[in-house]
């Protein structure tokens, strides 16, 4: 048998130690006694018996050299050599993507992933090295090359699920690059293979695919936005749930807001599809709202379905705030009235003579909205815009002419702009000739094509173009032509028609320092604060790589200074943190240092689709020549000539039982005195009793 | 039957325990106050000593002879004979008979009672010590024997010899057979228990009753009994062992050094080891009452713990000794 500590052995030089202290005299405690008389004739007894007591007395010695010699030998590490079933520079790669939390498995697939992973760590060849790549967002390398196999057992177990989408293709990319800087390489993959982009590349090692999970019971929240209607009066809640089972299930949906339930709803999913709901009337008192998606029975205590991280959903409802409209034009008084009765709009006008660079704010806020009511400037602001009967044809778009009493062709019963709005009796009596441009959408379509209202966003601003003066039609006259106003500018001046989207975990977002401020911190959903300080006076944005967690995480601007609003120079006066594109947060406050706050969901369903997927078209992207001789993958050696490793299992398992059996032997033959007056007592009390209750 | 004197003098006894000094009042000052109380000795002058068969003693006394004498118990008839007393004649049978016939009645004498108190050093061991004990029931029976008109006699068996001390007799020496116990020592050094029984038979005068209190801790402590028993007279063997004795509270590798003769003996004490000891000394007390039951003897083994009343009034007329 194999040691891998032979030196120590040498404990076996305490066996003569330990028979040496046998053969010295006992020293005896003195009894005195009435006579020994009885004691003499006792021990010619028992020298009748000698042999067997001197075994008996001499088990005790036997018992502890056999201690001894099993402690020396546990010292000495003994172990037998196998076959090894990996390769000598393995790759682990962890998925740890947010489907890994599901919890088909007890007590989830990720720890479950990890303890076959460890176990998996039993078939490396003696002397071979690890490394460990968490994939998730994105690769992340976690041991690197390491043979203390200690270390990555830990660094496995410190591994934990994070809620964001996995790319196993980004991690199998960068193990396929570990792999390549040995000959005996391999990649082995712990997941659960419910990939939503399968990954592509190849890996220049082989490839196996410890695979978990084994259901795919799950419902999820696939979107939430929040929708202010075009009016700018009411907000409505949209989310979409997805079923993702193959079994139809009934869930609860509770809306809650500022701490309060706002919302029940019990909804019923058929299987493998997608459920809209639309929750109108939201108070406008909520900031922010979370969608729970429970079970209908709350009192089970049980969860609804594997997958917790995608149950619960978090948006931003857009702070009121007053709106500043500029009209440029001779004077509409129908249109006045109409954007009169607009709420959180203050109305400026101007007349074209006068429109130009004295019409700018001198508080330096931009215009939300400039309206041109027969007229264009040379110089289209950088602010949406809405053009009444435009004269000419400009980047909003191209007039060909005027048409004479237009009709109204079908409507989009779908348009949010036209919600409420009724134009079937509408008349016009002179419109433009327009052409819907590129970047815009039809709206109120007019005869053979020209439309008689367009809008869309040109140039990342919204703009609309209605092509005729409403005082050349009696649509003023009508209920329509207010709700229409209402309806376009709320459209038009930023971000009412647009969900406010959330941020994907592990987005980075970048935040923008206000001026005046000196830094900013991020409060994320745990409490946890992230501070970033302001490195220099240039430095106008940060990115925040910290929204891992999916929940509501604050903004607040440092204000060191006494703060003094800039009157011009940056496109934001506002000190509004801005995430990324596609990733808004809530719109600039009028306070330019008042908190701000950006929620961040997975909404994935990629990640929602817990269903394990195929550990077969994970494999195949690996080789299968020039790698390690692993029987348990199925590869085979490339050259044919590399040596077989061999892994080692130590036998200290055994010993140590051995051990412990041998101490316990040697306690009770010690104690076996005490051990028989015990029984014996117990006897005796028992008798007793027994006698007692006869 | 002569009436037996008791210790009071009045109607109402003393009280056992003086008030002060913690001494019975009715106890000289030689006697040890640790032997007796007076209840106790009333409930003893109830006792009588049993023997296995009539012995012949000297003075009338209160046990029966193997002479006929005068008494109230009719025991024969013989033929008249010149001189024989004419008060013993039975007129009715000569009415019948018209011979003429002495009644016999059986004689009542005494018997000597010796308390034979084996004083070595193994005796003054074991709690309570076990010569206390045998003090203590010695003086029981010393009283119960003067109470029944015996003649009582103690005889200390220390070293090779047996130190008689002169018999008494009649309830009135009590104190005296108390003086005699209390001032019994052990004695230091070895003691030869077959030699001094050898001695104290010697001494004796006569069959009467033999009673040996002894812990019988000698290699010959069985002939000690065949030499008693030789005697002809009634042996009893009171074999008084200590609770530390029957079960002792022993544990480990041990020095066992002999009190007596100062041995040493190497002995690891276990659970077995004790088990054996206990079934040794089983067959040790065994081996004594069988020799006991060939030699017409009484044996009873006793604890030193035991209760003296319950020795006296349970355990010895249970055993035959006492009725």
């Amino acid at each position: 048998m194999p040691f891998t500590s032979p030196l120590a052995l040498l404990g076996l030089l305490f066996i003569p130690a330990v028979i040496a202290m046998y053969l010295l005299k006992l020293r005896r405690d003195e009894a005195v006694v009435p006579s020994t008389l009885l004691w003499n004739r006792l021990l010619t007894d028992v020298e009748a018996n000698a042999p067997w007591q001197k075994l008996r007395r001499s088990l005790l010695l036997l018992l502890q050299l056999l201690l001894v010699v099993i402690l020396a030998l546990l010292a000495a590490r003994p172990f037998v050599e196998r076959p090894a079933g990996l390769a000598r520079d393995l790759v682990l790669v962890v998925d740890t993507s947010a489907s890994m939390g599901a919890t088909d498995i007890v007590p989830d697939r990720l720890t479950a992933a990890k303890a076959v992973a460890i176990e998996a760590l039993r078939d490396l060849p003696t002397g071979g090295k690890v490394s460990v790549i968490a994939a998730d967002s994105s690769a992340r390398i976690v041991v690197n090359g390491s043979a203390d196999l200690g270390r990555v057992r830990q660094a496995i177990e410190g591994i934990t699920v994070s809620p964001t989408r996995g790319d196993l293709g980004d991690a199998l990319e960068l193990a396929s690059k570990l792999a390549a800087r040995s000959g005996d390489a391999q990649v082995l993959v712990a997941t659960d293979a419910a990939l939503s982009d399968p990954p592509t590349g190849k890996v220049s090692a082989p490839v196996k695919v410890l695979q978990v999970g084994r259901d795919r019971k799950n419902q999820a929240i696939v979107a939430l936005a929040v929708r202010v209607a075009p009016s700018g009066v009411t907000r409505s809640v949209f989310v979409s749930v997805a079923n993702l089972d193959v079994e139809s299930a009934s869930r609860r949906l509770e809306v809650w807001g500022a701490d309060r339930l706002i919302e029940v709803r019990d909804v019923f999913l058929d299987a493998q599809a997608r459920t809209d709901i639309i929750i109108d009337d939201v108070p406008d008192d909520v900031g922010a709202i979370e969608v729970r998606l429970t079970g209908v029975d709350a009192a089970l205590a049980t969860p609804p379905d594997q997958l917790a991280v995608d149950d619960r959903a978090w948006a931003i409802i857009p702070p009121t705030r007053t709106r500043l409209i500029l009209v440029v034009g001779e004077g509409d008084p129908y249109l006045e009235t109409a954007l009169s009765y607009l709420p959180d709009a203050e109305l400026y006008g101007v007349t074209p003579k006068d429109y130009g660079p004295a019409s700018q704010r001198t508080d330096g806020r931009p215009w939300d909205l400039i309206i041109f009511e027969d007229y264009l400037p040379a110089t289209l602001p950088e602010v949406p815009i809405l053009a009444i009967d435009p004269p000419r044809t400009s980047p909003l778009g191209e007039v060909a002419g005027t048409l004479r009493n237009p009709g109204i062709a079908t409507l989009d019963p779908d348009e949010p702009i036209l919600r409420y709005v009724d134009l079937s009796t509408t008349h016009i009596a002179e419109a433009a000739r327009l052409t819907t441009p590129d970047w815009a959408r039809t709206i109120i379509p007019g005869p053979k094509g020209a439309p008689l209202l367009y809008a869309g966003t040109r140039d990342g601003l919204a703009t609309a173009v209605l092509a005729f003066e409403p005082r050349q039609s009696d649509l003023p006259l009508q209920v329509a032509f207010p709700i229409l106003i209402a309806n376009l500018t709320g459209e038009l001046m930023g971000g009412s028609t647009a969900p406010t989207e959330a941020v994907e975990p592990g987005t980075p977002v970048q935040l923008i320092i206000p001026a005046g401020a000196s830094g900013l911190t991020v409060t994320a959903p745990d409490g946890s604060v992230t501070e970033f300080v302001r490195a220099s006076s240039t430095d106008a944005a940060v990115t925040f790589a910290g929204a891992t967690q999916p929940g509501i995480y604050t903004v607040t601007p440092v204000v060191t200074a006494s703060p003094t609003p800039a009157p011009s120079g940056s496109g934001s006066p506002s000190a509004s943190p801005s995430a990324t594109p596609g990733a808004s947060g809530s719109p600039p406050p009028d306070d330019p240092y008042a908190p701000v706050r950006f929620a961040v969901d997975l909404f994935d369903i990629g990640e929602s689709s817990i269903a394990p997927g195929s550990a077969a078209a994970i494999e195949a992207l690996g080789t299968t020549t020039g790698a390690s001789p692993s029987p348990g993958s199925g590869s085979g050696s490339g050259g044919g000539v590399t040596e077989r490793p061999t892994t080692r299992d130590e036998l200290w398992i055994p010993i140590v039982l051995l051990v412990l059996v041998v101490l316990t032997a040697e306690w009770a033959l010690y104690h076996r005195d005490g051990v028989a007056r015990i029984r014996r007592g117990l006897a005796t009390r028992l008798g007793r009793g027994e006698r007692g209750t006869a | 039957m002569t009436e037996r004197p008791g210790l009071d003098t009045g109607a109402s006894p003393p009280p056992a325990i003086a008030a002060a000094g913690g001494r019975p009042v009715f106890l000289p000052s030689e006697v040890d106050p640790t032997v007796f109380d007076e209840a106790f000795l009333r409930q003893l002058e109830r006792l009588l000593l049993l023997m296995r068969s009539p012995a012949r003693g000297g003075l009338k006394g209160g046990r029966r002879s193997v002479k006929r004498g005068q008494s109230v118990e009719f025991a024969d008839y013989r033929d008249y004979s010149m001189g024989d007393d004419l008060r013993q004649l039975d007129w009715n049978v000569y009415a019948r008979l018209e011979k003429l016939f002495v009644k016999l009645f059986v004689e009542e004498e005494d018997v000597t009672v010796t308390l034979l108190i084996d004083a070595s050093a193994s005796m003054a061991t074991g709690t309570p010590e076990k010569l206390l004990f045998a003090k203590r029931a010695a003086a029981a029976l010393g009283y119960i024997g003067l109470a029944s008109e015996d003649r009582v006699a103690v005889s200390v068996l220390a070293g090779r010899m047996a130190r008689r001390r002169s018999a008494m007799r009649g309830s009135g020496r009590v104190f005296r057979l108390l003086a005699d116990l209390s001032s019994i020592s052990v004695t230091d050094g070895p003691t030869d228990l077959v030699a001094a029984a050898r001695h104290a038979a010697a001494q004796l005068s006569g069959r009467g009753v033999l009673i040996l209190l002894s812990d019988l801790l000698d290699p010959a402590a069985d002939k000690v009994i065949r030499e008693l028993a030789a005697t002809g007279s009634e042996l009893i063997v009171l074999h008084i062992l200590s609770p530390d004795e029957l079960d002792p509270p022993l544990e480990g590798d041990l020095r066992l050094v002999d009190t007596e003769t100062g041995e040493q003996v190497d002995v690891t004490v276990d659970l077995a080891t004790l088990d054996a000891y206990k079934a040794r000394l089983t067959d040790w007390k065994a081996g004594f009452a069988d020799l006991a039951a060939k030699r017409r003897a009484s044996y009873v083994d006793l604890p030193s713990d035991v209760n003296l009343a319950e020795l006296m009034f349970a355990e010895l007329r249970r055993r035959r000794v006492l009725g």
